[in-house]
């Protein structure tokens, strides 16, 4: 019984796969370590700035309010949404406040910046007790107050000056009171949400730039991982040289014979893919603990972003063998 | 009647290497011609161009009503696949390939595969017990019959086999030639490229080059 000719496809690719399965297994670490670092980087790209907010404050509110997304706007609050909730039930709100955070440096030393607006701070922390003074005025942009362990790391005491700096923005600001909260703040510098945005701005442009930092760095890795697959792909190229020469005497077309390979190269893509970005799972949250303190989470769109890089590379590494359509079977069967 | 194959002044040149001058002869259906003559005389320039993997230089060659130097690379393929069974030297098998699948890659760049079929070519040239090795687990007469069998397949109009028993011994090649003759038998066209005298005897008529050059057609000595 005649069989359709995609069976034989399949059964020729299989053998090919088992003939060359040393050379393909190198293309494969490639594919799969350079897939494994793209797939790592991309997730911590995805989900730290998003994690380390959530983890900035999960207590001290009965509700929190946080920007959906890790964009680099999305570090700025939107102020008709602060409306909204002050509108919504005022009857029953004792307290609102925004918190923008902020990574500053004083000198080399990082530090959380807390803005938000002072006169909401003292009602909704009553319980804070506060060495020196509140802050009253909700826009106060030349006071702040500061957590006691980094008034004590800093050498802070109320009526000190503090430089605050963020990439390339700095203000100056005098400590009204210093605050022992028992909680995350007591590490954290307040200050009116003003002086945060401003600051923030100058972070927006420096996570931008780690952004670019980590594109360039996925695009260097791809780069590598094609040229390991490219001599991988070389050597099989020169080995097969004469089956594809044959394959022509035989009536092959070139299309047929490079469908062949280039499916060949796909499934080595999607294997190496999906290996990669279950290694670049662990290896993003390896790095979250190390670097971050916290857990990076998987996203799932890096998955198919991943599949859709290594089988792009593995394509693109492929070359050596699509070059094999210019052969010319009688030289090559004469063994040239 | 028109000759299955027509060759007219046909010339080849490899750069400044004239390999063929000149040649003309015609093959009638049914036909088998040894094409005999000593190394470098241009057997494999002919066969191969004869078989759609060369283009002449000058001169036609006309196989079954196709012009093959008019022909794309395109129609050259599909030449090679309909009208063409090759038998070469050194078996060229797809090594990861099975006995079975090697006719089978025959039928798939035909047409569609049939593996009763090609497992019944196998069997024909004795190969029934042969049908899953791998060309390493094969002799190399067995190595060959396949390679018959991979040419008969598509049932081609024209058999071209170059030097055919050339790496055999001589039980093998016994074998090969009584297959040969069977499929001469069967009304086969066959071209053998030879240069043994003996193999030559076997034909119909014995087109004998010199220096890319035909000497002569003669009839078989026997």
């Amino acid at each position: 019984m005649p069989r359709r000719s995609g069976s034989m496809f399949w059964r020729i690719f299989r053998q090919l796969l088992r003939a060359s399965r040393g050379r393909l297994t190198v293309a494969l670490i490639a594919l799969t370590s350079g897939a494994a670092i793209s797939s790592a980087l991309l997730n911590i790209n995805l989900d730290a700035e998003q994690k380390l907010r959530h983890e900035f404050r999960t207590l001290g509110a009965n509700v929190v309010v946080a920007p959906p997304s890790a964009g680099s706007d999305a570090a700025l609050a939107d102020a008709s949404i602060i409306d909204r909730i002050a509108g919504a039930g005022a009857s029953q709100l004792v307290a609102a406040a925004p918190y923008l955070y902020v990574a500053a440096n004083v000198g080399t030393q990082p530090v959380i910046l807390a803005g938000t607006w002072f006169d909401q701070v003292a009602k909704m922390n009553s319980w804070w007790k506060v060495d020196g003074a509140w802050v009253t005025s909700r826009d106060d942009s030349s006071h702040c107050l500061v957590g006691q362990a980094a008034a004590r790391q800093f050498g802070l005491a109320p009526g000190s000056h503090i430089d605050l700096r963020a990439g390339e923005r700095s203000v100056s600001l005098t400590v009204n009171g210093i605050i022992t909260a028992g909680g995350d703040e007591d590490s954290q510098i307040i200050t009116s949400l003003d002086v945060a945005q401003n600051l923030a701005a100058a972070e927006g442009s420096i996570l931008g730039r780690i952004r670019g930092m980590i594109f360039w760095t996925i695009m260097l890795i791809l780069i590598l991982t094609t040229l390991g697959v490219l001599a991988s792909m070389a050597a099989l190229a020169m080995e097969r040289s004469r089956d594809v020469g044959l394959m022509k005497a035989l009536g092959g077309s070139v299309q047929r014979i490079m469908r062949l390979f280039l499916a060949e190269a796909a499934a080595l893509g999607v294997v190496g893919g999906t290996i990669g970005f279950a290694i670049g799972v662990l290896l993003a949250r390896w790095i979250g603990g190390r670097v971050f303190g916290v857990a990076i989470s998987p996203r799932l769109a890096v998955f198919p972003a991943t599949i859709i890089l290594a089988v792009g590379v593995a394509l693109l590494g492929a070359l050596p063998l699509r070059l094999l359509g210019r052969v010319r079977p009688a030289e090559i069967l004469r063994g040239e | 009647m028109t000759p299955l194959v027509q060759v007219e002044n046909l010339e080849k040149r490899f750069d400044a290497v004239r390999a063929l001058a000149d040649v003309s002869f015609e093959v009638e259906a049914g036909e088998w011609i040894a094409i005999i003559g000593p190394s470098g005389s241009g057997k494999t320039t002919l066969i191969n161009i004869l078989g759609g993997l060369d283009h002449p230089t000058a001169g036609r060659v006309v196989v079954d009503g196709m012009e093959i130097g008019q022909l794309s690379e395109r129609e050259l393929t599909r030449y090679r696949s309909d009208k063409i069974g090759f038998v070469f030297q050194q078996f060229h098998l797809v090594p990861y390939l099975t006995a079975l699948e090697n006719v089978m890659l025959a039928q798939y760049f035909h047409s569609i595969t049939d593996e009763k079929e090609a497992a019944e070519a196998l069997r024909r040239v004795g190969l029934a017990e042969r049908l899953e090795h791998l060309p390493a687990q094969l002799s190399g007469g067995e190595q060959q019959r396949v390679a018959i069998a991979r040419a008969l397949i598509n049932h081609p109009k024209l058999i071209l086999a170059d030097e055919p028993t050339g790496n055999l011994d001589e039980e093998n090649e016994a074998t090969i030639l009584k297959l040969l003759h069977e499929l001469h038998s069967a009304g086969h066209t066959i071209l053998v490229v030879t240069h043994s005298q003996a193999i030559g005897n076997l034909a119909d008529r014995r087109v004998e080059l010199e220096h890319g050059r035909l000497a002569r057609i003669t009839l078989p000595v026997r």
